[in-house]
């Protein structure tokens, strides 16, 4: 046995020991699923039936030709848009506010934090009474009409609802990834600064922005990927409506496969779905990677 | 040397523990599960359920699963269970109650090979699913079954399931303040047309209280209000077939229909009645029956259902009633003086995912859920409606239960849908939709009809 080979072997060995696990779970429940995800959107199944039909490509030319599902689309990346704007941008000011050495900052960061523990169903559903409920009661006592009515029965409001939610949740999970770049902001660089007379915006526009861009850039892409599959806050706060109008591409492809029974369709909608938003995340990694090299 | 045999060990673990993973997976499967039921033991669990459904059980120890639909009874469903486990102790029931989406964790279960032995579902499921479905049409349990209740449960004269309970669909009154509003004993039969539900609508408003209510939700516009436009008032269930189908193949269109219009002019002159006027989409059936119970408003659009919300919050002496959809103002119109009634869900027992002994137990366990005194009895209590089994002499505690039974007595009720297939299973989701839209003033009756008409263009033929 030559020492190559024994080598050779005790690498496989340490790979089936380290990696192959790892390796085992993350086909099983990534990859088996995706490729077998892939097969379905070219059968016509139901998600019940033992018999299926090849389709060919159908279900892709369905989902491109329902306007719903475009309508749907759009309204994800406006939810998205603002979603990632106001996430990082109170994300960015609460990690802000808990380094700057305020008493009792940890007790802050944990309480800022708790939304992202809950979980977005229980969110949810606490925030629907709010909306529905506890607003439209203190409207109606000071007798302001726009809040005697529920953010959740008209359109724009509920989108807005959604977003105000989401962005709430968001921002406390976005200010631990600030927070530790911040803390990584070398001490001297933000006295150097202030000695050259920066202002308080100074230092954050031209020393800790700067510096922490590769946490920008993980909040961003965070934020992108988290508002794009949005799912379990669509369906607690609004359950799509009033009348599907805050119908966000996830819930809507949960409604194919599992309300209208198209399975096939409904898997073609979550692989488009897929390519959008490996698209976007790419494009954004890519420009962000761009940005610190260049720095 | 020991990092070499750490690796060894966990590379042999993780092989063990996969091939283990798979070796669990064949088991699982009906064929294995199947294999190892002798067949005699099958033959003989299913012999003993039909000479003895109540006294004996299987010869071996069997585990079934029950996932119902029905939501909020819980506790009546275990209490059935825990009583049907006491007298067949060979059986154990696992009790799934369905979360907020039934479809979806009932194709989960599917999809993991655990589909349960009895489902309790809406009949459009079930006939979706009818590959999977053990027939039961020459089963003893469907003799027990009234004639009249098996219509949706019927497919190609092939009974997959039996009914649970026959519920009302109609609006319901606050009797004290129906008496109040006409000055006297209020006579649900003196409403005939849409005129005299309209009638009655300004004297409760001349009361100070809110004539009507919709609990603006999709289920309610989408799947009661709406499909009452291709029920009865239709014809027959095949003039229902063919009119669902005239308008999937296009040469129909819902506005040119004078039931759809019928049933929107009430609904537009309810409307205006609306307790939620001013923010109708705000939809809880909670509040809105805390509604009817204190009388702020007179009528509600709902079924017989509701008592499960109103039974815990009336008043002693409180009377309520079901009253009849109007869609025309003809006064010898009997549908205008009938209720909708539906047996909207069944059980039926799955055959492609559980053994033979299984199946036999599942089918012991609808004969005990749908003949046992006890089981009726809770679920009469329960649910406050009435029960289509020919052995059921439990007396009705909810006053619309009896309402629909009184209904019922007098011939005065015409099957929702007919068939179980008439209206697709989303139609609650999309159409209903469309309802609030409309509902919400956001959008006229052409537009609604045109997009009624967009969804059925999506359907297959019935």
């Amino acid at each position: 046995m030559t020492k190559n080979y024994r080598r050779r072997l005790s690498d496989i060995f340490s790979f089936a020991g380290f990696g192959l696990p790892a390796l085992v779970i993350w086909a099983s429940v990534v990859l088996v699923p995706f490729i077998y995800g892939i097969w379905i959107t070219f059968t016509d199944w139901n998600g019940l039936a033992m018999q299926i039909n090849y389709v060919g490509i159908k279900n892709y030319i369905d989902v491109f030709s329902d306007a719903t599902f475009i309508t749907s689309f759009l309204k994800t990346v406006i939810y998205a848009f603002f979603t990632v704007v106001a996430s990082n941008l109170i994300g960015f000011l609460l990690a802000l506010a808990v380094t700057s050495g305020i008493k009792g900052q940890n007790f802050f960061r944990t309480g800022f934090f708790t939304p992202n523990i809950i979980g977005g169903i229980i969110l949810g559903y606490i925030w629907n009474f709010i909306f529905s409920y506890a607003l439209t009661s203190f409207g109606k006592s000071i007798g302001v009409d726009w809040m005697s009515t529920s953010w959740l029965t008209n359109p724009t409001r509920a989108l807005i609802a959604l977003i105000i939610v989401s962005a709430w949740q968001l921002s406390g999970y976005l200010m631990v990834i600030y927070i530790a770049g911040l803390t990584s902001v070398p001490r001297e660089l933000i006295e150097a600064a202030y000695v050259d007379g920066a202002t308080g915006f100074d230092v954050i526009k031209n020393v800790k922005l700067p510096l922490i861009k590769n946490s920008t850039a993980i909040c961003i892409f965070l934020s992108i990927s988290r508002t794009f599959m949005s799912f379990d806050m669509n369906l607690s706060l609004t359950a799509g409506g009033p009348y599907k109008s805050t119908e966000l591409i996830a819930y809507k492809i949960y409604q194919t496969a599992f309300t209208s029974m198209e399975f096939g369709k409904g898997q073609a909608q979550a692989i488009v779905l897929f390519v959008i938003v490996a698209i976007i995340s790419l494009l954004q990694v890519y420009f962000t990677r761009k940005g610190v090299d260049e720095q | 040397m020991k990092k070499k045999l750490l690796s060894m060990v966990l590379g042999m673990s993780m092989v063990m523990t996969a091939l283990a993973g798979c070796g669990v997976q064949n088991a699982d499967s009906f064929e294995s599960k199947a294999d190892t039921q002798p067949a005699e033991t099958s033959d003989a669990a299913e012999t003993e359920t039909q000479a003895a459904p109540e006294s004996a059980g299987p010869v071996e120890d069997v585990d079934i699963s029950f996932y119902t639909t029905e939501t909020g009874k819980d506790q009546m469903f275990q209490d059935i269970i825990a009583e049907f486990e006491r007298l067949n102790p060979n059986i154990t029931v696992e009790y799934i109650a369905a979360g907020d989406d039934q479809l979806q964790q009932w194709m989960a279960l599917y999809a993991s090979n655990e589909g349960p032995t009895v489902s309790l579902m809406d009949p459009i499921n079930i006939w979706e699913n009818q590959e999977r479905m053990l027939e039961l049409t020459n089963e003893p349990v469907i003799a027990n079954i009234e004639e009249n209740a098996l219509s949706t449960m019927t497919f190609d004269g092939k009974i997959y399931a039996v009914p649970q309970t026959a519920a009302g669909v109609g609006i319901l009154y606050n009797k004290e303040v129906c008496d109040k509003a006409v000055g006297g004993d209020f006579d649900p039969s003196t409403i005939k047309t849409r005129s005299d539900l309209e009638d009655l609508f300004k004297k409760i408003e001349a009361t100070g209280v809110d004539a009507t209510c919709f609990t603006g939700v999709n289920w309610s516009l989408g799947s009661h209000w709406l499909c009452q436009a291709y029920g009865g008032a239709i014809g027959s269930t095949q003039d229902r077939v063919d009119y669902v189908n005239s308008i999937i193949e296009g040469k129909t269109k819902e506005i040119d229909n004078d039931v759809f219009n019928g049933y929107m002019d009430t609904f537009d002159m309810m409307a205006k009645y609306n307790h939620n006027a001013a923010d109708p989409l705000v939809g809880d059936v909670n509040i809105d029956a805390q509604a009817l119970a204190a009388g702020e408003c007179g009528t509600w659009f709902m079924g017989d259902w509701a008592w499960t919300f109103l039974g815990p919050i009336v008043s002693e002496g409180q009377e309520f009633g079901l009253l009849p959809v109007p869609h025309s103002d003809d006064p010898s119109d009997v549908l205008n003086q009938s209720i909708a009634t539906s047996y909207a869900k069944g059980y039926c027992i799955d055959k492609s995912q559980n053994t033979e002994a299984q199946q036999a137990a599942g089918l012991k366990f609808i004969e005990f859920i749908t003949s046992d005194t006890y089981a009726l009895e809770q679920m009469v209590k329960v649910t406050g409606q009435a029960l289509p089994y020919k052995n059921c002499q439990v007396e009705i505690e909810s006053p619309l239960g009896l309402s629909t039974a009184n209904y019922i007595a007098k011939g005065l009720t015409y099957d929702f849908y007919g068939t179980p297939n008439l209206a697709p299973s989303d139609i609650w989701y999309e159409c209903g939709a469309y309802m609030c839209e409309y509902l919400a003033g956001q959008t006229d009756r052409k537009t609604l009809a045109s997009k009624l008409d967009e969804y059925w263009s999506h359907q297959e033929k019935r």
